[in-house]
């Protein structure tokens, strides 16, 4: 244990040497990493905000249940017992021919002449029904309305399906897309860490294959370079999360107030705390991966004598 | 004690490097390897910590069957002996003293061992006052000192010495030899690799002879 830490004491020193006597080669191995997750996260600040949007706007939709005017009382009653009666409802509003009709004039009369003097009711009633807010809230909104459509007197139903739907496979694609992308960029990423560990390796063999005849293990051979792949990967990284924030902050500054008009009170998000440590991680897995090939390559081109 | 039974090594080419080598040293044992150059010394002191494979036969070096070794357990052998390289193999970027530190580092020592045997390794070579010397800023002999320093910081049980008398005048290999004699004392096993006839004349030690790969005399 005492000789772990001594060790890891040890491997820190040589990472940071490594480091330094390597200063060119690091220096653009942690710039193209920072470039390539600084890509990454701006679209997953996209993502995320595109994200948020989408929720606050399934949340405020409503089912509205349009009645033919010609719908008898029984009808009527029966069809709100069924609505009222089903778990997911949280409240169901009727809203009459002569209600609508009014709601509509008080909205648009102030520009409409013309509907002040309209003598004829076009409106029908309707059910307005508010879901409780669930995670499938959309999903659960859509398998009643299909449930009701056929119902006798319901003329119609609405609840914005067509543009969720939409936007709801847009994000879907977004995410495949994301993924697809830091897929490629984590494969380019080893690729390049790889190709900078292996520079580093050549340039210390002498010392390498000294330390393997003396009888060094190949964990104390492999450990300071490990670390030092993961360093370059975690630096350009952090770097990257710096460039993310002053975007967001100035795209923030630019469109704050568009976004809220948008987002209807929604602020225009950063990543989250778990993003953020979530791309930590994987930039750290990144530099172990290429690393990790680039030294085991080594170790076995000295060992196949 | 380091067994070789029937041991045949081939460089990719045509010629062998060794050829049907069997030999014993006994534990505790001063041996000198000669021949000329060529003959398969330098082949030899590295099969025996197994820094080069050989093609067949059997090699025992302190009770493990070497050939058997598994890649990653190749450190256990390798820790329990000391080589002085025929080209020294000091890291000109480190001091004196961290070249010889390294090995104790590597096998894990605790700071205040790695000092105290770094010092003592110098001391029992006479160097203590180029501790922070770089190698290139040393004589040839005090590069092979160093060395020698190196080889034996972890008292190892065997001894390998590749040519470590070199290029060196006739009175410096005389204390080089001094050096491993007084290792040979403390049990050590030493193989000490030469063509200096002189020298084994000198110091009445046996000694086993290759020639293009053959024991001529064992
Ligand atoms: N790495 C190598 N690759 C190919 N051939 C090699 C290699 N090392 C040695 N040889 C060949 O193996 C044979 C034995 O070489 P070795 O170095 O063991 O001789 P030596 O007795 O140590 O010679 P010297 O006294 O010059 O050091 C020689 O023919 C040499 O050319
Ligand atoms: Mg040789």
């Amino acid at each position: 244990m005492i000789q772990t830490v001594r060790n890891l004491a040890v491997h820190f020193r040589t990472t940071l040497n490594n480091l330094k006597s390597n200063r060119q080669v690091s220096f653009v191995t942690i710039a193209t990493i920072a470039i390539a997750f600084s890509i990454l996260g701006l679209f997953l600040v996209v993502f995320v905000n595109l994200d948020t949007f989408l929720t606050t706007w399934s949340r405020e939709v409503q089912l509205v249940v349009y009645l033919e005017d010609a719908i008898s009382g029984k009808e009527r009653e029966s069809l709100e017992r069924v609505i009222a009666g089903n778990p997911e409802v949280e409240s169901v509003a009727f809203v009459s021919r002569e209600t609508a009709w009014e709601n509509f004039k008080s909205t648009f009369s102030a520009k409409s002449e013309f509907l002040k003097s309209l003598e004829i009711n076009p409106l029908p009633a309707s059910f307005n029904v508010q879901f409780k807010q669930t995670r499938d809230r959309v999903e659960k909104i859509r398998q009643f309305a299909e449930t009701l459509r056929k119902s006798p007197g319901v003329e119609s139903l609405e609840y914005g399906e067509k543009w969720i739907g939409r936007f709801e496979k847009f994000m879907i694609f977004l995410k495949v897309f994301l993924l697809a992308i830091g897929g490629l960029l984590g494969l380019g990423l080893i690729f390049i860490i790889s190709n900078t560990i292996k520079l580093s390796l050549y340039s210390r063999q002498d010392e390498i294959e000294l330390m393997l005849m003396v009888g060094a293990t190949h964990g104390y051979i492999k450990t300071p370079f490990l670390l030092e792949g993961m360093a370059q990967a975690l630096i350009g990284a952090l770097i990257s999360v710096g460039v993310i924030k002053f975007v967001h902050l100035h795209m923030k500054l630019q469109f704050q107030d568009t976004l809220e008009a948008i987002a209807r009170g929604g602020g225009f998000l950063f990543v989250s705390f778990s993003q953020v440590l979530f791309l930590l991680l994987a930039s750290a897995a990144v530099g172990w991966a290429g690393s990790y090939l680039s030294i085991n390559q080594f170790l076995n081109s000295i060992q196949k004598r | 004690m380091i067994q070789l039974y029937n041991v045949f090594k081939t460089y990719g080419g045509n010629i062998p490097a060794l050829v049907d080598v069997s030999l014993v040293i006994r534990e505790g044992a001063f041996v000198f390897v000669t021949g000329p150059s060529g003959a398969g010394k330098t082949t030899l002191l590295k099969i025996l910590f197994r820094w080069e494979n050989f093609d067949s036969g059997q090699v025992l070096v302190n009770g493990m069957n070497i050939g058997k070794i598994k890649e990653r357990n190749l450190y256990l052998l390798r820790r329990t002996i000391g080589v002085v390289f025929q080209d020294y193999k000091l890291l000109p970027h480190r001091t004196v003293f961290e070249n010889i530190a390294l090995v104790q580092q590597v096998v894990g020592a605790s700071y205040r061992a790695l000092k105290a045997r770094t010092w003592e390794a110098l001391k029992s070579v006479g160097l203590s006052h180029k501790k922070d010397a770089y190698p290139l800023q040393l004589s040839g002999g005090e590069q092979q000192r160093v060395a020698i320093a190196r080889a034996l910081v972890n008292s190892p049980k065997i001894l390998l010495a590749d040519e470590p008398t070199g290029n060196l005048d006739p009175e410096i290999a005389h204390d080089i030899v001094k050096l491993f004699e007084r290792a040979n004392e403390q049990g050590m096993t030493v193989v000490f690799a030469t063509h200096n006839h002189e020298l084994i004349r000198k110091t009445n030690y046996p000694y086993i002879a290759l020639n293009r790969g053959n024991i001529v005399r064992a």
